[in-house]
């Protein structure tokens, strides 16, 4: 019993302390406590993951892509359409990355003095953004999420902060994609995005990530305002996500394939060979 | 906001043919609601008589869930009516959507919606 007691006594020792630090840090920082589902402008073809929100998915996006990846783009969904996965790894359940994971998910933003935390879910787990005022690393280690140093601004000089501007730099892994036709980022992984956080001037329960993408598959930066809508419920369902969990699409080799509702391959394309079995011993007969 | 019929997709669906929808009837073996989508595995008899199970994707839990689904929403031996775009390759699978499916009887799925 005296073992229970003092494993009792010592955080209520320190809960007066750790709530008092809190309270002092809660108001420097804007309220972005809540679940926050990304907008979409209904009745526009395509999937919701999209870069621009506004606009349809593939090619209504309008990315100011150069030629050689508006080439990439075009042969990724005419490998989609005989079956393929095209220029996709997220439909095998890697991660999105940058900016992919700020287009999917409920998100749930943890703010600390020196870093900010972003839940994503679906095929990645978290953004962290360190605003702790550290330079850049001599060598960043590569990434889907990047490395995002953050700063907050006070616009209105009023003792709190009430934007975030963050950049986020490679070398990031990849390929990566902006939605599910495969509209790519470039090769080379070497994106740089700088992004703008804040409330919506005349809604707080709407925020904005103002997103500028400078990429070498690019002509131009590209800048896309998403919002996103904050659940009126404070007490949201947050549901699991592991991508693995019901996933069909397998790849093997250079092909990808269907698994069957008895777990075995079925070919995702017509005509489709079967795998290559070189490593299986075969008995002849 | 989201809203039925579009996707929140972790892959494109243009593996499935959309241009040539198939209606089934069968009975259901099992519903996964699982990430990153939902299936339902359905018995189907063939006109010969023999049995195939289909594996046939739909949306995401998070998407369902906004129309009203559950994990409860199909239970093993539900017989339900559906079309489906099949898997381009011809092989047993397809995609479906919750406006077209309802269970033999006519009775929606889900009920309000």
């Amino acid at each position: 019993m005296p073992c229970r007691s003092s494993f009792v006594i010592i955080p209520l020792l320190l809960l007066p302390v750790a709530t008092i630090a809190m309270a002092h840090d809660a108001s420097k920082y804007p309220n972005w406590q809540g679940q926050w589902t990304v907008i979409i402008t209904p009745g526009l073809e395509g999937q919701a993951v999209k870069f621009d929100p506004t606009k349809p998915w593939g090619r209504g996006q309008e990315a100011p892509l150069t030629a050689e990846y508006q080439k990439v783009h075009e042969d990724s969904m005419a490998d989609q359409a005989k079956g393929g996965l095209g220029n996709y790894p997220t439909a095998t359940c890697h991660p999105g990355g940058m900016p992919r994971m700020m287009s999917v998910g409920e998100y749930e933003y943890i703010i600390e003095p020196e870093t900010i935390y972003i839940l994503v879910g679906g095929e990645d787990h978290y953004r962290r953004i360190f605003t702790d005022g550290r330079p850049w690393p001599a060598e960043i280690a590569r990434s889907y999420a990047g490395y995002s140093i953050g700063k907050w601004i006070d616009e209105h000089n009023n003792g709190r902060f009430n934007v975030l501007e963050v950049e986020t730099r490679g070398p990031f892994k990849g390929p990566r994609a902006y939605d599910g036709t495969g509209l790519p980022l470039h090769f080379d992984n070497e994106s740089v995005f700088k992004e703008s956080f804040f409330l919506d001037k005349t809604d707080p329960n709407i925020l904005h990530d103002v997103i500028t993408v400078i990429d070498h598959a690019l002509t131009r930066p590209w800048t896309v305002d998403k919002t996103y809508r904050r659940n009126p419920n404070l007490r949201p369902d947050w549901r699991e996500f592991y991508c693995v969990e019901g996933n069909v699409h397998t790849v093997i080799g250079k092909e990808n394939y269907y698994l069957s509702a008895d777990g075995f391959l079925m070919p995702a394309k017509k005509d489709q060979a079967p795998p290559d079995l070189r490593y299986f011993k075969r008995s002849s007969k | 906001m989201v809203t039925s019929g579009v996707t929140v997709a972790h892959h494109s669906f243009a593996m499935f043919d959309k241009e040539n929808p198939i209606d089934l009837e069968g009975i259901v073996q099992e519903f996964k609601y699982v990430s990153p989508h939902s299936f339902i595995l359905l018995r189907v008899k063939d006109q010969d008589g023999a049995t195939t199970v289909w594996n046939l994707e739909g949306g995401a839990p998070s998407i369902l869930a906004r129309d009203g689904w559950t994990s409860t929403a199909l239970k093993p031996g539900d017989q339900i009516i559906l079309r489906i775009a099949p898997l381009q390759s011809g092989a047993p699978g397809g995609s479906w959507s919750v406006d077209k499916i309802k269970f033999k009887d006519g009775q929606p799925i889900v009920v309000g919606h």
